[in-house]
């Protein structure tokens, strides 16, 4: 089997986020970028399935910072590292990069493409559906467990109310990871040093083929919430003003 | 006594043979083991045993167990006169000590010391089962108490061979316990030769058993507690084992990867169990006991068993419980390396990917951004904004001295205002400083002492390349755990550097009147001396002077300055969840320091004032016992307005 996993780069939300001067987008300057956390599921569900059943790995990651987090993920059992270029430093738009991920799934003759469920800049998923489509292969979303059963795959997919169904289904395929079956390994600084000396490929980008559909107008930041209250740190006085705001806001009977 | 001769030449080879093939095992790992440097300066390390036996520096730290172990070890030497004597005049007919004093002085001295010996068993037998020291606990007891029997075997059965010889006809006049058995004797009317007879042979006998009995006991000690303490280590105590270049992973899976003087080690125990008493792991009822890491791997070594070493033998939890804090090695009399050996197989954990979620999110955020709390490197500098100066970029432009932030100091709310206080303090006495800005990263002390020795190679080479890129004199850190690495680490990956102390540079800027000081009304305050100042880097004395340069008066608590307890953070605890601790260190610690009734509780690290803050929320004295940081004692007197 060979699979190819999407890895994403998306800013850090612990960063003070600043939108550029049209309003438009962030102002990604000065911005610490980090892998999008499904992205980091679908990896290690990737390696979870090569060393249960075999498989390559290559893993494909996109925007700033690649190279440190495709270095990573040779440190946690990737096979082959390549950084796809992309067109500016914008938002990654799944409906622009699924046709370079669809070219390198051909091109690399992958059986399974795997990528986050969503990132934080494609809440809605779309990566999934676009690629499937592009490529005419099954797709599902959300998944949280895989396993290789022959020629075909296992997906356990979680419902709402604690509900997981399970699917077969043939490969070659495309899935949304929502989370691995296991949480993501730790992978030590000097495994990280050591796969520092791999070769990271570069693959260009390559149009999707889709019309535009839609044009970002205005972005806003995050507005300024109630402010919290603090209550001291006397236990017995803080118990008593808790039940009373409680009360107050017709929390509890008193 | 011809006929005797054979029978004991006999007993004594075969008991040296079983001596030598009950310790064939840890001869043969001592002998396979890599290997250890530790064959430099042989007169400091001959000075350190003399301390350490000679004057049993760290044994009378106890004062009860040092006085009856000195009572024992002396009287040991003295009686040793009487094997010889035992053994020679058998074995080799006609040797005798009697021509250099062995019926005269050194028959009385045997006599006394045969006393003392006995005393010194008394005491050690009614510490043992009377007083029961809770560092006993885990302890083997049948070990020490077939000692005691053969001990007390041995002196009694040479005392009543003494004296059935008097009885004999020999003379008693050097030897007054001796005749006091020999009156006994007489009264007893007991035949004199088949009794003198009867005691020598059991003398030998008990001998001859503890020679066998001891390699599988801790009484090797007698053997091995002079040269574990002689191949002790020189290196500056704060820095961590480097890793071996011939070891293909950082860490060690196995006993048979421990070089010898860690194996050594592992056989030189006494199974004192002052190591567990000084533990803050131990105390606060976390499964590690540095005694019984010890022991449990002493026994593995000697069972040759297949259970494997980390995560079996020593158990991960036990591993993960340790603050790194040095208190047992500073306490073992016999210079046993705790610490070396957890960071081994905790570097070995690290490399397998085996870390709890807590300690996985921080060191990925360490790599991620070079700090522990997943903040922005581009925020690290932030708390400078609330001063009212603007402070110096070290990286683009000379500095007298380069001031290493650290990471709490840096990014915690509760420790900013500290780090702006030592900012003004330094400005004040017009300290030409600056900072790194967003280059600085986590030191890594604390990383490496996690195990995860690839992450603080990157972060150490980091700073190193930022250090060494700015023009500056001196480095002065707040943290003293980057302190530490910077100091001790460093210097093996490129970077040696003049590094000290916040307090130390305070310190010296009072000693040289550069602060102008308004002194407190001397009130009474208590100083926790922080593991990685005072136990590593000998910082107890500064902090101290500044207590007192504020105006306050200082009463330590009982354990200060080298037996400082540790609060509880150090070594990546501070990373790490409080599962399974049923009273946090850092509240043993305040409820020490309420005890003494002071109303200030004074801190020299920036983990202590959030440890130590948390600690008196929790315990609900917040109020009654304030954490301050010594810079903030410090009031300067108003600059005379012009
Ligand atoms: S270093 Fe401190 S915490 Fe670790 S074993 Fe020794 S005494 Fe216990
Ligand atoms: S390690 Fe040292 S202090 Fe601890 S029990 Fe053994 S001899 Fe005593």
């Amino acid at each position: 089997m060979k699979i190819l996993v999407v890895l994403r780069m998306i800013p850090d939300s612990a960063g003070e986020l600043e939108l550029t001067s049209d309003g438009r987008g962030i102002d990604r300057e000065w911005l610490d970028f980090q892998l999008n956390d499904f992205d980091d599921h679908a990896l290690e569900e990737a390696i979870l399935l090569k060393e249960a059943a075999g498989a390559t790995v290559v893993a494909v990651a996109i925007g700033e910072g690649s190279n440190r987090v495709l270095q990573m993920a040779v440190a946690r059992g990737a096979d082959e590292a390549i950084a796809l270029e992309a067109e500016g430093d914008g938002m990654i738009d799944s409906r622009a990069i699924a046709g370079s991920i669809v070219a390198l799934a051909r091109s690399k003759a992958a059986d399974l493409v795997l990528c986050g469920v969503q990132s934080t800049e494609d809440l809605f998923g779309q990566l999934v559906p676009y690629a499937g489509a592009l490529l005419s292969w099954p797709h599902v979303s959300g998944s949280s467990r895989l396993g290789a059963d022959g020629s075909a795959l296992r997906v356990t997919q979680e419902r709402g109310g604690g509900i997981a169904a399970t699917y077969e289904i043939a490969l070659p395929a495309v899935i949304g990871v929502q989370t691995a079956s296991k949480a993501p390994r730790y992978v030590s600084g000097s495994k990280l040093r050591e796969a520092s000396k791999t070769a990271i490929g570069k693959a260009p980008s390559e149009p999707a083929g889709f019309e535009r559909s839609a044009e970002i107008v205005a972005l806003r930041l995050p507005g300024q919430r109630g402010t919290g209250e603090n209550l001291g740190d006397n236990p017995e006085n803080v118990a008593e003003r808790l039940a009373n705001i409680l009360a107050a806001k017709g929390f509890a009977g008193v | 006594m011809t006929s005797e001769t054979p029978v004991l030449w006999i007993v004594t080879l075969a008991a040296v043979a079983l001596t030598a093939w009950r310790s064939r095992r840890y001869i043969a790992a001592l002998a396979q083991a890599p290997g250890a440097s530790r064959f430099d300066q042989p007169w400091r390390r001959l000075e350190g045993v003399a301390i350490a036996i000679g004057l049993h520096r760290k044994m009378l730290r106890k004062p009860l167990s040092g006085i009856l172990h000195a009572l024992i070890f002396v009287s040991f030497f003295v009686l040793f006169t009487v094997t010889i004597e035992a053994f020679g005049s058998r074995l080799f007919p006609g040797f005798s000590l009697a021509p250099i004093g062995g019926d005269s002085w050194i028959a009385l001295l045997q006599d006394l010391f045969a006393v003392l010996m006995l005393a010194g068993l008394g005491l050690a037998v009614y510490q043992r089962y009377v007083l029961k020291p809770a560092r006993f606990r885990g302890s083997s007891g049948s070990d020490a108490a077939i000692i005691y029997v053969l001990i007390l075997l041995i002196v009694s059965s040479l005392l009543v061979e003494a004296g059935a010889r008097i009885v004999g006809g020999a003379d008693g006049s050097w030897r007054p316990v001796a005749s006091l058995i020999a009156d006994l004797l007489r009264a007893l009317s007991v035949p004199a030769r088949p009794t003198e007879r009867i005691a020598y042979w059991i003398h030998i006998g008990a001998i001859l058993a503890f020679l066998i009995y001891i390699p599988g006991s801790k009484h090797r000690h007698m053997f091995l507690a002079a040269p574990n303490i002689y191949f002790r280590n020189l290196e500056p105590v704060g820095t961590a084992p480097a890793v071996p270049p011939e070891r293909e992973t950082p860490g060690v899976a196995s006993l048979a990867q421990f070089d010898w003087k860690q194996q050594l080690d592992l056989l030189s125990c006494t199974e004192c169990g002052r190591c567990q008493a000084v533990c803050p792991a131990y105390a606060s009822g976390l499964p590690l006991s540095p005694k019984m890491l010890i022991t449990d791997m002493r026994d593995a070594l000697a069972n040759d068993a297949s259970t494997p070493l980390v995560g079996g033998v020593i158990a991960e939890e036990t591993l993960w419980a340790c603050t790194t804090c040095r208190a047992c090695i500073e306490a073992c009399p016999v210079e046993i390396e705790h610490l070396p050996k957890i960071i081994d197989m905790r570097r070995h954990l690290v490399d397998e990917g085996r870390v709890s979620p807590m300690l996985q999110d921080a060191l990925t955020n360490l790599t991620r951004l070079g700090n522990s709390m997943g903040k922005p490197s581009k925020m690290r500098a932030r708390w400078t904004k609330e001063l009212g100066f603007p402070v110096k970029d070290a990286r683009s432009e000379p500095v007298d001295v380069l001031w290493f932030v650290g990471d709490y100091a840096s990014y915690d709310p509760r420790v900013q205002d500290v780090t702006r206080k030592v900012a003004e303090l330094f400005t004040a006495a017009g300290v030409d400083f600056g900072i790194l800005f967003d280059a600085e990263r986590n030191s890594g002390n604390d990383v490496r002492r996690a195990g995860e020795e690839g992450l603080f190679e990157t972060l150490a080479q980091s700073n190193i390349d930022a250090i060494r890129a700015c023009t500056f004199n001196r480095i002065v850190t707040t943290d003293p755990h980057s302190l530490n690495a910077l100091k001790n680490d460093y210097r093996h990956f490129g970077g040696a550097f003049e590094v000290l102390h916040y307090t130390a540079l305070l310190a010296e800027l009072v000693a040289a009147g550069r602060l102008d000081i308004a002194p407190a009304d001397g009130a009474t305050v208590t100083y926790h001396d922080p593991c990685y100042l005072g136990r590593y880097n000998g910082g107890f004395d500064a902090p101290r002077d500044l207590i007192r340069a504020a105006g306050y008066t200082l009463h330590d608590m009982a354990r200060c300055r080298e037996n400082s307890f540790c609060c509880g953070a150090g070594g990546g605890r501070i990373w790490q969840s409080d599962d399974g601790v049923k009273e946090r260190p850092s509240e043993n610690r305040i409820r020490e320091a309420l005890g003494l009734g002071v109303g200030t509780f004074v801190v020299a690290c920036p983990k202590d004032k959030v440890m130590y803050t948390a600690a008196t929320d929790a315990l609900g004295v917040a109020s009654s016992l304030r954490i301050l940081d010594v810079a903030e004692l410090i009031n300067l007197r108003e600059a005379p307005s012009a």
